[in-house]
């Protein structure tokens, strides 16, 4: 945990450094059919128990590289104006609770930015994908190792320069195993995040 | 032997793959609609003391409707363009260096609307079915991106004297995930842009005679003289298949 606070610190400490030549400058996105964005986003996994059956308090930090690529050029002519990008996450977290375990996914992802605010650019992102988990069998809501992850939430960018942006928000998290092993009840969590992203 | 019956599907389906996903994902190419009824290139001669200079006046461009700065990029495609007619002397842009007033002179007013169209819902549809199947699907599904133009121009002699004339292309760039890239939005734009500019320069050459000094008509037998014509584009454009290579992108 030290060294992910270390790295992150790091970058957003470098990406603050680097941006502060272009504060003055006017800062003008210009994101197009083509245009490829790498992230790396943290942040911490907070338990949801939705029913009864659900007791595990499953939560710890998470860290989230990821590619998209821009499919769309901004399309409409009112707030909702926006661009598509579809590419992929992976997903750790370190469950610290209730057993120090691990959790790994490949999650395809699809987000719509609107891009009406220029710099500032909310959107709102799906993904899903196959998740591999040592909590599983250790608590009563999964049986098995391979799992499903289902993430869906919204989030704003605000591009420090033309090429890079800092973002913030929220996901809710949905962790089981499609039925294929019993029990399934499912895990099920908020994960607020903080990171960057580079698009070129 | 089961497991050599077994293996060699499977290293055929791996390597078909590995094949699809290195040449399909990256794969794009461009069709340009047909022109029914387009006129075979033309090519004349002009005595070349009797050509005029040219003025371009304005070049007014819409995208969807919207008025649009023309790009620098679109400026000198077309003033290279009627340079390479050969049509008339020396070529001058409003803003920069003119002709001398006395000086007899063609002045030429260009408007270009053009039309985008991403298929913003196909691209995210598809976009969600590569997703949903881990990408596996990227080298089959095929993402498109259409672009058209139409040209009007509005061309006056020195002595007041109009002719328009109207031209229009449009074109399909159809491509891989992968493949995405503004190099190939650009392609498409150019490709069409220098279609569109050769079909409205042959009809303008077909009046060569209403464009040089005096109106005396073109003569095979001068011994000063340019030969007159579109310059025809040396990319092919029906259809065009090209791989990406990852430099360009």
């Amino acid at each position: 945990m030290p060294l992910l606070a270390r790295v992150l610190a790091t970058s957003a400490l470098w990406t603050l450094m680097t941006a502060t030549g272009v504060q003055a400058a006017e800062v003008s996105p210009n994101i197009t059919v083509g245009t490829q964005e790498v992230g790396l986003t943290a942040g911490y996994l907070l338990p949801h128990r939705l029913t009864t059956d659900h007791t595990t308090k499953q939560q710890g930090p998470a860290i989230m590289p990821s590619w998209m690529m821009t499919i769309t050029d901004p399309v409409g002519n009112s707030w909702y104006r926006g661009q598509v990008s579809v590419g992929a996450e992976m997903v750790y977290i370190q469950f610290q609770e209730p057993f120090l375990t691990h959790g790994v996914g490949f999650t395809p992802k699809i987000k719509y930015s609107f891009v009406a605010l220029n710099r500032i650019r909310p959107y709102a992102e799906f993904a899903g994908g196959p998740f591999w988990t040592d909590l599983a069998g250790k608590i009563p809501e999964e049986s098995s190792r391979f799992n499903f992850v289902l993430t869906a939430g919204f989030g704003v960018s605000y591009f420090l320069t033309d090429q890079t942006a800092f973002n913030v928000g929220y996901r809710f998290h949905h962790i089981s195993n499609a039925g294929t092993h019993y029990p399934n009840l499912g895990l099920n969590a908020s994960l607020p995040f903080g990171g960057f992203s580079f698009f070129f | 032997m089961m497991g050599q019956t077994f293996s060699r599907p499977l290293i055929g389906g791996a390597l078909i793959m590995a094949l699809s996903l290195g040449t399909g994902c990256s794969s794009h190419w461009i069709d340009l609609a047909e022109q029914k009824g387009a006129p075979t290139p033309l090519q004349t001669t002009v005595p070349s003391d009797l050509r005029v200079p040219l003025l371009i006046e304005t070049i007014h461009t819409t995208q969807n409707g919207v008025a649009l700065a023309t790009p620098i990029a679109i400026e000198h495609q077309i003033l290279g363009a009627f340079e390479a007619t050969k049509l008339f002397s020396q070529h001058f842009q409003s803003g920069y260096a003119q002709p001398a007033t006395n000086q007899p002179h063609v002045t030429i007013r260009l408007t270009m609307n053009n039309s985008v169209e991403p298929h913003a819902g196909n691209a995210a549809w598809s976009g969600f079915i590569i997703g949903a199947s881990m990408f596996i699907l990227a080298p089959i599904v095929t993402l498109d991106y259409d672009y058209g133009t139409q040209m009007a121009l509005e061309v006056e002699r020195w002595d007041g004297q109009t002719k328009q004339y109207q031209a229009s292309s449009s074109g399909t760039a159809h491509y891989h995930l992968f493949a995405a890239s503004q190099h190939l939005i650009d392609e498409l734009k150019g490709q069409v842009t220098d279609t569109c500019l050769t079909q409205l320069l042959d009809q303008v050459i077909r009046d060569t005679p209403f464009y040089i000094a005096g109106e005396i008509a073109p003569s095979e037998t001068t011994i000063r003289s340019v030969s007159v014509g579109t310059k025809r584009s040396n990319t092919p454009v029906h259809p065009v298949s090209t791989s990406l290579e990852p430099a360009t992108r």
